[in-house]
């Protein structure tokens, strides 16, 4: 009977440990998310909580960014996006190395055209999440 | 910091010796820059087609020289490494001038900075018909609070250059200060204000 519940209760802590990181953490708040490759996404839900405010029906795209360490030079980000009619909104985080952008539903967001226009900036996209609302 | 970390940075300052900051801009933009120091004035204006390279024309006024020209000039972004933190960039540049074949000048500089350290250098050769020479320059700033996008951002810099002419190191802190798409660096040395304002659009 022990040897059977011992792996069952590791089994649940397992479980329980695993909700915890990918759920909201009302402490800091920080949303973490696990991406395809194993890594993690960090996303602080209150500035998250204020970029979504005023929006409905649109797709979010949670970009992580290398290299986006000057508000100057991240000017052509935020140009580029907004040159696509699917855009609503764009935020730039530089402390947390992160962009987010608002399509409107309709769009169809291809992340390779994503990942393009921080290319063309002379950015590096190294993961992006599609959220809907 | 530590120890360590200020060596490293010292290190490389020495190792490597920025004609001026973000000299290319994002895949279709456009930089119109002034500058005007004891040597010279000049407004210059330069397109990017790609992230990579820029080319731009540059209407000179020599002070030292007691000559007014045209430089047609490019630079290229020859290597460049983004991480989270940091930013590290090397260019090459080069120009020439509607004055003469014999008027011309290459280059190469680099920065590396982060949100709240910048370093620079640049080494540039100038070929005039009646004189050559060269300069080098090395740039660390550093930015007294971390601003947010759309902030006024404050940048506290230290330049040390160094042309052939008057052969010797001059050593002066100027102020960089950029919101939006406009940026100003204003420094004084030996009575001179030396002054750089840039805008993109």
């Amino acid at each position: 009977m022990y040897k059977l519940l011992l792996p069952l209760l590791i089994l649940q802590t397992n479980i329980l440990f695993a909700s915890s990181t990918h759920d909201h953490d009302s402490d800091n708040h920080a949303y973490m998310h696990k991406n395809i490759d194993g890594s993690n996404t960090v996303i602080d839900q209150n500035k998250y909580n204020i970029f979504v405010k005023d929006l409905s029906n649109v797709k979010i795209a949670i970009v992580d960014v290398k290299g986006m360490v000057c508000d100057f030079c991240a000017r052509g980000i935020e140009k580029t996006f907004y040159d696509d009619k699917s855009v609503e909104k764009v935020n730039v985080d530089l402390g947390a190395g992160k962009v987010l952008v608002a399509y409107s539903n309709t769009k169809k967001i291809d992340v390779d055209e994503i990942k393009n226009i921080f290319l063309i900036n002379g950015q590096t996209a190294t993961n992006v999440i599609i959220k809907e609302l | 910091m530590g120890i360590r970390k200020l060596s490293i940075i010292c290190t490389f300052l020495l190792l490597v010796s920025v004609v001026e900051a973000r000299p290319i801009s994002w895949s279709g933009g456009s930089t119109l820059m002034y500058k005007s120091n004891s040597m010279f004035t000049s407004y210059y204006y330069h397109y990017s087609p790609s992230y990579k390279y820029s080319i731009g024309l540059e209407y000179m006024d020599s002070k030292h020289f007691e000559k007014e020209y045209i430089n047609l000039r490019t630079t290229y972004l020859v290597d460049r490494k983004n991480t989270k933190l940091s930013q590290r960039n090397l260019y090459i540049t080069g120009g020439i001038s509607n004055e003469s074949k014999d008027n011309f000048h290459y280059g190469i500089h680099g920065d590396w900075e982060t949100r709240r350290i910048f370093t620079s250098f640049a080494y540039i050769n100038k070929h005039t018909q009646t004189k050559d020479y060269s300069e080098n320059e090395f740039q660390l700033g550093v930015a007294p609070y971390i601003g947010d996008y759309n902030d006024l951002h404050t940048w506290l810099m230290l330049k040390t250059k160094k042309d052939t002419i008057n052969n010797n190191w001059e050593t002066y802190p100027f102020i960089k200060l950029f919101k939006g798409d406009f940026l100003i660096e204003i420094g004084t040395k030996n009575s001179h204000w030396d002054v750089h304002y840039m805008v993109r659009f």
